[in-house]
């Protein structure tokens, strides 16, 4: 497969690069405790050796001492397993601890502004499955790329110490595995990833068919489904096979490598033993029983390539998302906070654009709200009517104009300030799994009980949560009560009572709801705007619910056109 | 979730039943894997053979047949990776297969339309732990057994005692410690599962509400409380990652002891023997080391399998009739006196409803949600059954009708119609197989997203991403919207078919739903009419019945 890396590859493979380098440093106990293992097993050869020179020649007195030394070690060694396997353990959580706390902050500071068209979905999976699949890289596979370094060198010094051609045999054979797949022309990584990706693929179909399942029932094709899907992953095998048949040679190469060792030493030490050289016969035992120590290395290296094809895999879901703050330059004029009493808002000449190829949201747009009054946004979609709300929530900033809010310039107020004055409700409102109150509580943790219920009433929430036997403390989401699209709006409105903010943006409030709940919405929502600046975002019949300017984008007119600039 | 008495076997075993075609090349594969591990003990055999009778001064032509097994050797390790791969995929393959077919046929194929979308996650994720079966269970399992015959040979030989050790030893590692493993992991995997899905949830609830948390200033705690989710996970994860250390160390010391054994029991009476015993020993244990691991996997897999199968065994909600009777050529589908509730312990959902479609009428139902109306569509389809009063079908009632034939009569455009990881053209061909690509554009077109077609470079074979990643949310929409304008079926029922869309478009699409639904009935469930709709008739749904709404 000649194929060019995309740029999300390159970016990808770039962050690996790093974060493989990072976590070396942090791996090192893990591959201590692996050279260990290693230096453990030698001494535990040392040990076996004697007995069973001893065994051979029972003149020497010394077999119980080695078989002492030999439990000892065996012993230290079943220590160090489960040292290794904790340490490994925890590599991998400390680093998916590290990544996915720094990709949640990274995206709840971008907010939405900054991760425009990408589905709350799928950024969930990044944040829990891309992550999840990274812990075989931290845990299993730095550390026994590393030892792989170390460990095998280590064993032909230990050979070199009793006999230097034995040291040779291991060192060639050693060197002649990397050599052998490099010939082979396809390494084992070229076998890891075919085979990777022919089981993503395969996987991949089929979770698409599953979650469309009642797709295919309902039209019929539930059995031309399941055929096909066999027909598919047939394909995908032969093809696979095709590619394992040549792939597969690298492994049989360190196969090979260990067979052609093992006879070698023994060719090596055949002659003077059979000459009766009978002092020889522990160094050959020695020297013999290194072999699988020397390649268990290379082999644990190969168990746990698949671990780096996942990173791989999992590092292009990162890479793809938006790291930047939106917001370029920090602004220069003197940053200042703005007085709470009453906001007033002005757009002067704004322009935006999401991105330059999709050209302009609006250009020119100018209009200006008093404090405590309320404007309408109205418009097809696509018209801008979310775009200002984005940028009354200071995410995304305008590429022409200003926009001030009690004349300043909204780039000099403190993100933090903004934050303070606004309250906002959303078509479908955020609700977490919790108690109602603790919803209702969002921006004000530390509010008492009372003005809990306060809000509670006003927002008319209490109408329902009064027949719960739980009340306010009802658990919602998650395995819990289970809130209708009108009842979570209604909460939405308490907690912006609760927070009292004088900037209320409303984005379309009701579009989700029929027109029955829309009336027991709208009257919790006209108390709310009371005396507070509002933008509302709406269709033109709720609009008519609402007294107060009424912006046009579709048609870009501005009813009242006093307010115009 | 302790189940007293749980026992592991007939889930796996009705696993294996599954793989009953691809038998021949799972036992090639095993037997290939067999041999592969004898030709790996009698090497070593030969070799600690070699050395002794090296040792002892004769002269024995050994190097020659240590090549050739060692020639032997790597040659079957090869032909065992292969062969044991291409079981794998077979087994994988026709486990999904029949899972699908599986799905489609039990009460889970209505699943979609209730939004189970993190139960089937959920059952992915079983699937997905019972790929290891054959290569990490299986294999392993009979090179045990095979290996125990072996051993009692090479060490039995020379010491009974010596052998009787090496295989309680041996026994403990393939069978003991397995069989613990597999007790614990099924409770310790739950919980995994369980805290992976609840860090799930809080992430998917933080990342919907972007937006809110930050004007609220709540991304600290939004954060905290993703974190102690992570912190229950990972230390479900510790747990088992202990007890895993703890299981191989205590096989890797059981391997050690039987290594002494062997050597300082038997090396007493035969030093050559023992030397080969020995030798045979390491082997031996060497090749069974992952057997406890094995077993916590099979806890797992066990636990995975139950699952799996009762999702996919599970009858029909609704049974089809033992003898069903043929279609009738007439239409109308009306409801006569229906009450219907999910199940006992939900409330009930339609109380004593009537409705009447007749051929070629259009009718909406308007209703709040969660008041049942898409339920009528489940109804309709046969995905529920109704416990009192009939829906009939041309004038026959449902119950005497095949769910098949019912639902060539019925397209339905669910809020949750899925779009699949394929082109746009076989997208829509679901709905009609043979269709042609004249009938396809005059689909696009009515569903208002025949222009957006014609602007993609590969047009009818453009790819439509998963999940119509490819599309925005209301593109998406208009072309599961197509797909059902396509099925030539007589009766649509349309569930909100304009979600998503902006008004224009919902107005332009109602003005002309008239012209492009000519001669077929439909029924509109909808939470509010634009007022350009063409609708002979329109009811409320409340408090499970009907009443006329005017509008």
């Amino acid at each position: 497969m000649a194929q060019s890396d995309s740029a999300e590859t390159i970016a990808a493979k770039s962050w690996l690069r790093h974060e493989i380098g990072a976590g070396r440093r942090l791996a090192s106990p893990a591959i201590a405790a692996g050279v260990a293992q290693t230096a453990l097993a030698i001494g535990q050869i040392f040990c076996a050796t004697r007995l069973l020179a001893a065994v051979l020649h029972p003149t020497d007195h010394s077999i119980f001492l080695a078989a002492a030394g030999f439990s000892l070690l065996a012993l230290l060694r079943a220590g160090l397993t489960i040292l290794q396997e904790r340490l490994a353990k925890s590599l991998g959580i400390g680093a998916r601890r590290r990544l996915r706390g720094a990709v949640l902050s990274r995206l709840l500071s971008l907010g939405s502004a900054g991760l425009r068209g990408r589905h709350s979905a799928e950024l969930t999976g990044v944040v829990v499955d891309r992550i999840e699949a990274l812990d075989g890289l931290f845990g299993r596979w730095i550390p026994a790329a590393a030892i792989l370094l170390i460990s095998p060198a280590l064993v032909v010094l230990a050979a070199l110490l009793v006999d230097w051609r034995t040291a040779l045999i291991l060192a060639v054979t050693g060197l002649l595995v990397p050599i052998a797949m490099a010939f082979a022309g396809i390494g084992a990584a070229a076998a890891s990833r075919r085979q990777f990706t022919a089981l993503t693929r395969l996987q991949t179909r089929f979770i698409d068919r599953v979650r469309g399942i009642s797709t295919i029932v309902l039209a019929g094709r539930a059995e031309a489904e399941a055929i096909a899907l066999g027909v598919a992953a047939d394909e995908l095998r032969q093809r696979t096979m095709r590619v394992l048949r040549v792939a597969f040679l690298s492994s049989t190469a360190l196969d090979l490598a260990a067979a052609v060792a093992l006879i070698g030493i023994a060719l090596r030490f055949a002659a003077p033993l059979r000459a009766g050289n009978v002092a020889l016969i522990p160094t050959a035992l020695f020297a013999l029983l290194l072999v699988p120590e020397f390649f268990t290395p290379f082999r644990n290296f190969s168990a746990v390539y698949q671990d780096r094809m996942a990173a791989q895999a999992a590092a292009e879901g990162l890479a793809t998302l938006p790291s930047a703050e939106p917001v370029a330059a920090i602004a220069t004029p003197p940053i200042r906070t703005v007085a709470a009493q009453g906001v007033a808002i002005a757009f002067e000449d704004v322009g935006f654009a999401w991105s330059d190829a999709r050209g302009p949201v609006f250009s020119h747009l100018s209009f200006r709200l008093p404090a405590g009054e309320t404007m309408m946004l109205v418009g097809p979609s696509g018209s801008g009517k979310s775009t200002i709300i984005e940028l009354l929530l200071g995410g995304v900033r305008p590429q022409s104009g200003r926009i001030t809010i009690n004349g300043a310039p909204i780039e000099s107020v403190v993100p933090a300030a903004l934050a303070r004055l606004t309250a906002l409700i959303s078509q479908k409102p955020f609700l977490f799994a919790g108690s109602i109150a603790d919803n209702i509580r969002l921006g004000q943790p530390e509010a008492s009980d009372e003005a809990v219920q306060r809000a509670a009433e006003r927002a008319h929430v209490t109408a329902f949560t009064d027949a719960l036997p739980d009340g306010l403390n009802s658990l919602i989401g998650d395995g819990g009560f289970g809130v209708s699209g009108g009842q979570a709006q209604r909460i939405a409105i308490a907690r912006a009572f609760l927070k009292d903010a004088q900037l209320l943006l409303l984005d379309e409030p009701t579009a989700q709801l029929d027109p029955a709940t829309e009336r027991d919405v709208l009257d919790a929502l006209r108390r709310l705007t009371l005396g507070r600046t509002v933008i509302l975002a709406t269709h033109a019949a709720f609009a008519h619910e609402f007294s107060g300017r009424k912006l046009d984008l579709g048609a870009r007119t501005l009813s009242r056109l006093d307010s115009v600039l | 979730m302790t189940e007293p008495g749980f026992n592991p076997r007939p889930p796996l075993l009705r696993i294996l039943s599954l793989w009953r075609r691809q038998a021949p090349a799972l036992i090639l594969g095993a037997l290939i894997a067999l041999a592969a591990l004898a030709s790996g003990i009698a090497l070593m055999a030969q070799s600690a053979r070699f050395i002794g009778a090296a040792i002892a001064g004769l002269v024995l032509v050994v190097p020659l047949s240590l090549s050739i097994l060692g020639v032997a050797r790597v040659v079957l390790r090869y032909l065992e990776r292969l062969s044991t791969h291409d079981a794998t995929f077979r087994a994988l393959a026709a486990l999904r297969v029949w899972f699908l077919r599986g799905l489609a046929g039990s009460a889970a194929g209505g699943l979609g339309l209730r939004r189970a979308g993190d139960l089937l996650s959920r059952l992915i994720t079983d699937i997905d732990a019972l790929d290891g079966i054959y290569l990490r269970i299986l294999v392993p399992g009979l090179s045990a057994l095979m290996l125990v015959p072996i051993l009692a040979w090479a060490v039995g030989r020379d010491s009974v005692i010596a052998a009787i050790l090496v295989l309680a030893l041996f026994v403990l590692i393939v069978g003991l410690l397995p069989i613990r493993a597999m007790r614990a992991a099924r409770a310790a995997a739950t919980a995994q599962t369980e805290a992976a899905s609840s860090l799930r949830v809080a992430a998917l609830d933080a990342l919907t509400g972007l937006r809110e948390i930050k004007v609220f200033g709540a991304e600290g705690r939004m954060l905290a409380n993703i974190q102690a989710k992570e912190a229950g996970l990972f230390s479900a994860e510790r747990g088992l990652a202990a007890r895993g250390a703890v299981l191989q160390a205590g096989s890797f010391l059981a391997a050690q002891a039987a290594l002494l054994a062997v050597l300082l029991i038997g090396g007493a009476h035969a030093p050559i023997a023992a030397l080969i015993a020995a030798f045979v020993v390491i082997a031996a244990f060497e090749a069974v080391g992952g057997m406890p691991r094995a077993g916590a996997l099979a806890g797992v897999a066990a636990a995975a399998a139950s699952r799996v199968i009762a999702a996919a065994e599970a009858p029909p909600s609704v049974p089809d009739p033992a003898d069903p009777v043929p279609l009738s050529a007439a239409t109308a589908l009306r409801f006569d006196d229906v009450q219907f509730r999910w199940s006992p312990d939900h409330p009930v959902v339609l109380d004593g409803l009537s409705l009447q479609l007749p051929a070629g009428a259009r009718i909406a139902v308007l209703g709040p949600s969660g008041a049942g109306k898409s339920t009528l569509a489940a109804l309709a389809l046969k995905l529920a059954a109704p416990q009192a009063g009939s829906i009939r079908l041309g004038g026959v009632d449902l119950a005497q009708l095949s769910a098949a034939d019912v639902r060539t009569r019925i397209a339905y455009l669910a809020q949750t119609t899925h779009l699949f990881a394929d082109t746009v053209r076989n997208n829509l061909r679901l709905a009609r197989p043979d269709a042609t690509d004249d009938q396809l554009w005059a689909a696009l077109d009515a569903a208002r997203i025949a222009d957006m077609v014609r602007g993609l470079p590969d047009q009818l074979d453009a790819w439509v991403g998963e999940q119509g990643a490819q599309f925005s949310g209301g593109e998406g929409r208009r072309l599961a919207l197509a797909r059902t304008l396509l099925s030539p079926a007589p009766i649509l029922i349309l569930d909100e078919p304009c979600a998503g869309l902006d008004p224009a478009t919902e107005r332009d699409f109602m003005t002309t739903l008239n012209l492009t639904t000519q001669g077929r009935s439909v029924l509109l469930i909808t939470h509010r009419l634009t007022g350009v709709e063409k609708i002979d008739r329109v009811w409320r749904l409340q408090a499970g019945h009907l009443t006329s709404a005017t509008f």
